[in-house]
């Protein structure tokens, strides 16, 4: 091998590695729009190999959706009035890195310089406690929320509500983490609307 | 030595070969390997045609088991890639099974209206099983191998007849 050709591969080609990790790094990782199929907003962070978006759901379509498994009206309310997402985590790193874990007890949401936390599933259980649902409305409950605590091997991804415990129509941010080998990663999406309590009606 | 600048044209090479590596965006179809395979937590749940199945009455065959609902948007995704690979896999002594969670026989026969399958739809109508497994989210997916011992997990949709996962369940025969 030529001398030159050993400075490049030991000193140049980190360095514009690095640049190149760089450049990608300063990519924003935070997108935001509206999905086009139904006019609800979505915020997505794409980077440092983790995919997290949230999109509105329609208090109207969480009351829908948990009436159809059992909930009473009032009951499948108390959850479409609490500030539900649709919402997806995924790991994006390639095959071989580490897996993600994530808590959800971990991640804080920030309102009217106030600090609280997600409503999870443990915490809906409380809300619904015993006989208070029938069993299969119970287990749609469980199985439709993000789960609390979960790992995530590369490729792995779950899809599921998650409720930020607000008004329909507040605006918040949202200050999320996950870890990877043992280090902490933290991201935020800011400006994040609750869907509106509105109730579309079919055009003639 | 002459000095080596990189030109715009390879810095964009090398950050899309960075990028790439550290983050695809469309990665191939994985599965998790499970360290030490851990045995499979055995069971017993009827399919949609009231026939009874134990998951340890199939050992010596690879079982694929997926757990899932019909509300699940990435289980709907999926279904039809399952169909796809069982149907290249059914005459290979390797198993499918996909456990319903908490849903009754009408809406699981409302669902295969659109998502017809020809491998066993498990009840398993109280999650008493599922509660004995390692889910936390659905779908997730175990390969076993005959041993009965678990070897992969998927959590999240794939597309089953990807070759690469084809290969990796013919594998554990």
């Amino acid at each position: 091998m030529k001398p030159s050709a050993i400075r490049f591969s030991g000193q140049l080609l980190p360095a514009v590695l690095l640049l190149a990790g760089a450049a990608v790094m300063a990519d924003p990782p935070v997108h935001r729009g509206v999905v086009a199929e139904t006019g609800l907003r979505y915020w997505e962070w794409d980077g440092e190999g983790v995919l997290f978006r949230l999109t509105q759901r329609l208090p109207d379509q969480t009351r829908a959706y948990f009436m159809a498994r059992g909930f009473a009206p009032d009951q499948a309310d108390r959850i479409a009035r609490r500030c539900v997402f649709q919402s997806m985590f995924k790991n994006t790193a390639v095959a071989g890195a580490p897996s993600v874990t994530i808590d959800l007890a971990d991640w804080r949401v920030r309102h009217a310089g106030r600090e609280s936390r997600l409503l999870t599933r443990e915490q809906w259980r409380q809300n619904f406690p015993g006989s208070a649902l029938p069993k299969a409305a119970a287990i749609a409950l469980e199985w439709s929320l993000l789960p609390t605590q979960q790992e995530y091997a590369p490729g792995d991804y779950n899809w599921g509500m998650s409720s930020y415990g607000l008004a329909p129509g507040t605006v918040f941010d949202l200050a999320f983490s996950w870890i990877r080998e043992g280090r902490r990663l933290q991201g935020r999406l800011n400006g994040v609307e609750c869907a509106a309590d509105i109730h579309p009606e079919p055009q003639p | 030595m002459m000095p080596w600048h990189p030109t715009p044209a390879l810095l964009a090479l090398f950050t899309l070969l960075a990028s790439s590596a550290l983050f695809a965006g469309q990665p191939p179809q994985r599965l998790k390997e499970i360290p030490e395979r851990p045995q499979a937590p055995d069971f017993s749940l009827r399919d949609m045609d009231g026939v009874e199945h134990r998951l340890s009455a199939y050992r010596g065959k690879v079982v694929i088991l997926n757990f899932w609902a019909t509300w699940c948007p990435p289980c709907r995704e999926e279904m039809p890639s399952m169909q796809r690979a069982w149907q290249q896999l059914k005459d290979e002594d390797i198993v499918m099974l996909a456990v319903n969670v908490g849903e009754d026989e009408d809406r699981i026969f409302e669902f295969t209206a659109s998502y017809p399958v020809d491998f066993p739809l498990l009840l398993d109508l109280d999650s008493a099983v599922i509660g004995n497994w390692p889910v936390r989210g659905l779908p997730t997916t175990f390969v076993i191998d005959p041993q009965g011992r678990i070897a992969y997990r998927a959590i999240g949709g794939r597309d089953w007849s990807a070759a690469g996962l084809l290969r990796k369940i013919r594998a554990l025969r």
